[in-house]
């Protein structure tokens, strides 16, 4: 490099402080290695491919919604979402297909762990930072992928475990689970974390648990039989807001005041904070989305070329109690 | 239901039908799927993103992408079009794909069999599924709608039982717990990352199936049967035999995709193959057999399963939404089902 251009560099950084601080920055992050992606710019136009694993579920369409609205915000980001349609087979090849694109960033939630596995190293050698949203793949954030991001499935329903024992039934009582798909992770992790949370009480009885599929209608008519077989049901835990919405039906129908806890606090006239603002539940708990977050992350490793990222990022989850739904209903 | 459409099919040559003369649209037909694929790729190309000159829908990787996409639905296709000549129907594929991936990921993890016990037991179960789904449909006279929703049904509980509600996930390795690591390379793609062995495991079916339909005698009986059936009972046709047989081809189709599926995917899940008799029925259709049975193409079927994945990868390059994606699907089953309509009434078979 030309010395007497640094000479010159260094005198208009005395004049300006807050160009002196730019170039430490960019001292600072190329000190600490090279960008994460070559290409990365703060006026380039990129491309971030999210392959979806499922549209069909509520929840999920509320992740492309707070995805596609916090991409918006960024100009130089075109999302593209593909719908992976509840399907390893054809959320592989989608993403597949992202690298065929030379996608600049890969978001994913895959459907299943190790199924999507392979892909996502094929999108890792092809040189595509791949960000995991919700749930992750085999391998390890930094190393196998660049980052994850989501909520604690285990955690969450801990979460509500916990509400119940010490909140909803201090004196103990019979209780009742409706579990999501069978063998799917999330499924599996929400069960365990909510029998997990009610365990310090042993005043509390899990009477019934049944798999009803993350459906209301199957939630409804399990929980009914439920009723029917335990009448004393002072709580159902349901694993997702749809089934819970079922169980209140099925309450409604046999004339019962059960008390109702939701999974994943979704927004809308069908979601779980309206049910808790207007007193149908006693309580949901949300799965946050990382849409906001992925975004972030995005600007730091294309515009900001960052060298690093946080390799794993949870996003707490958040009590919507009688307490807060109605001031989280106007946002 | 008495056969009244005047067909002059000599049993059991029914294989190819006669043509009185040479008719644009019957041609039209018995190629649909073929033409199709070709108009699709061609849209592909016209429409496909290019990048730094390179045509994104041609290239190498792009094209195995296709091909991987389809393989397992394809192979499900295949064993689907036997069935549908003999004017049936197998609603169970799906479901039996994913009981054998649970299976095959039980057998080789869990209880620790080797690779080829597993295979063959795989397989052998699913073959005895669809038989025991023909044999009922036969012996008391049932729709096989009804039979193989049934046994749709079926095969995901005993999914779910074998599975223990779990997915199960293969390692791969020497000793117990561990897959063979040879079994792996179906999720891999030979000669420069270009040929995905899924793809071959369907391209050795379709060569097979498509040489057992066109060229023995068991292919022209399976035409007979479908064409009409008490001609072909009558005419010394094994009838019941060749139904509960195309029902074990389709029973050993899913459990060959099924071990496919295991070994791309590296595990056996009950809630997969969910739709998979629904895309595999669609590519038999827009391959021009016919769901009255009789006629039909295994090439046929072939070009219709490439052209829905590329269909879908076309679409998806260009970032057309899902939803689209089911409603270009949809017009061009119905399209299909029309041109085979209209031919159907040329030739004056009404049914």
């Amino acid at each position: 490099m030309n010395s007497s251009k640094g000479i010159d560099r260094q005198r208009r950084a005395l004049q300006a402080s807050a160009l002196a601080g730019a170039a430490f920055a960019l001292m600072a992050t190329s000190a600490a290695g090279a960008p994460l992606v070559k290409e990365c710019a703060k006026d380039g136009k990129f491309v971030i491919g999210f392959a979806q694993a499922n549209n069909a579920e509520p929840y999920r369409q509320h992740v492309n919604d707070e995805l596609t609205a916090a991409a918006k915000a960024v100009p130089q980001f075109t999302l593209q979402i593909a719908d992976g349609a509840g399907n390893v087979n054809t959320q592989t090849s989608q993403v597949d297909n992202f690298i065929t694109q030379k996608v600049d960033l890969l978001l994913i939630s895959p459907f299943e762990a190790s199924p999507l596995t392979p892909v996502v190293a094929r999108a890792v050698k092809a040189g595509i930072p791949v960000i995991e949203l919700d749930r992750r793949t085999v391998g390890d954030p930094g190393k196998d992928y660049t980052a994850f991001i989501g909520g604690d499935n285990y955690k969450i329903a801990l979460e509500a475990g916990k509400f119940t024992s010490d909140t909803l039934l201090p004196g103990g009582g019979d209780v009742a689970v409706l579990e999501g798909l069978p063998s799917s992770t999330p499924a599996v992790e929400r069960l365990n974390g909510f029998k997990d949370g009610v365990k310090a009480n042993a005043k509390i009885n899990i009477v019934a648990e049944q798999a009803a599929d993350w459906l209301p209608d199957k939630a409804q008519t399990a929980f009914s039989a439920m009723l029917q077989a335990h009448p004393d049901i002072k709580v159902v835990y349901a694993s997702n807001d749809m089934m819970a919405a079922g169980a209140r039906l099925a309450a409604k129908g046999a004339g019962k005041d059960v008390k109702i806890i939701g999974t994943d606090g979704l927004p809308g006239p069908a979601g779980g904070i309206r049910a808790v603002a207007e007193g149908e539940w006693a309580a949901t708990f949300t799965y946050p989305t990382g849409g906001k977050e992925a975004i972030d992350m995005a600007k730091s490793i294309l515009l900001d070329c960052a060298a690093s990222v946080p390799t794993t990022v949870t996003v707490p989850t958040l009590a919507i109690t009688a307490q807060n739904a109605k001031s989280l209903m106007g946002n | 239901m008495p056969d009244v459409g005047a067909r002059p099919t000599t049993i059991p040559h029914g294989a190819s039908k006669s043509a009185p003369r040479i008719d644009l649209l019957a041609f039209a037909v018995r190629f649909q799927s073929l033409i199709g694929l070709v108009l699709v790729a061609i849209g592909g190309v016209i429409f496909s993103p290019v990048r730094h000159g390179h045509i994104l829908f041609l290239a190498p990787d792009n094209i195995a992408n296709i091909i991987r996409a389809i393989s397992e639905t394809g192979i499900i296709a295949v064993g689907m079009t036997f069935v549908i000549i003999t004017a049936g129907i197998d609603l169970s594929v799906g479901a039996l794909l994913s009981l054998s991936s649970v299976l095959t990921a039980t057998m080789m993890v869990s209880v620790g069999w080797g690779l080829a016990p597993t295979l063959l037991a795989v397989l052998v179960v699913g073959a005895a599924f669809g038989a025991v789904q023909g044999w009922i449909s036969t012996r008391f006279r049932l729709e096989p709608f009804i039979v193989t929703l049934a046994g749709l049904q079926v095969a995901r509980g005993l999914a779910l039982v074998v599975s223990n509600n779990q997915y199960i996930n293969i390692s791969y390795g020497d000793g117990p717990g561990l897959a063979p690591p040879i079994f792996a390379i179906l999720g891999d793609r030979l000669f420069d990352n270009t040929v995905p062995v899924a793809t071959l495991v369907f391209i050795a079916f379709a060569v097979v199936a498509t040489i057992v339909l066109n060229t023995t005698r068991f292919g022209r009986y399976i035409f007979a049967v479908g064409g009409n059936e008490r001609a072909a009972r009558l005419s010394g046709v094994p009838v019941t035999a060749m139904k509960i047989s195309v029902y074990a081809i389709t029973g050993l189709a899913s459990a060959a995709a099924g071990i496919v599926h295991a070994g791309q995917f590296n595990f056996g899940s009950a809630n997969d193959g969910t739709g998979y008799e629904l895309t595999a029925i669609a590519a038999v259709v827009i391959g021009g057999t016919s769901l009255f049975g009789g006629s039909g193409s295994m090439v046929g079927t072939v070009a219709g399963s490439v052209m829905l994945g590329a269909l879908a990868n076309i679409l998806q390059l260009n970032n057309i939404n899902a939803a689209l994606q089911l409603l270009a699907t949809g017009a061009i089953i119905v399209l299909a089902a029309v041109l085979q309509s209209l031919v159907r009434r040329r030739e004056g078979v009404t049914r």
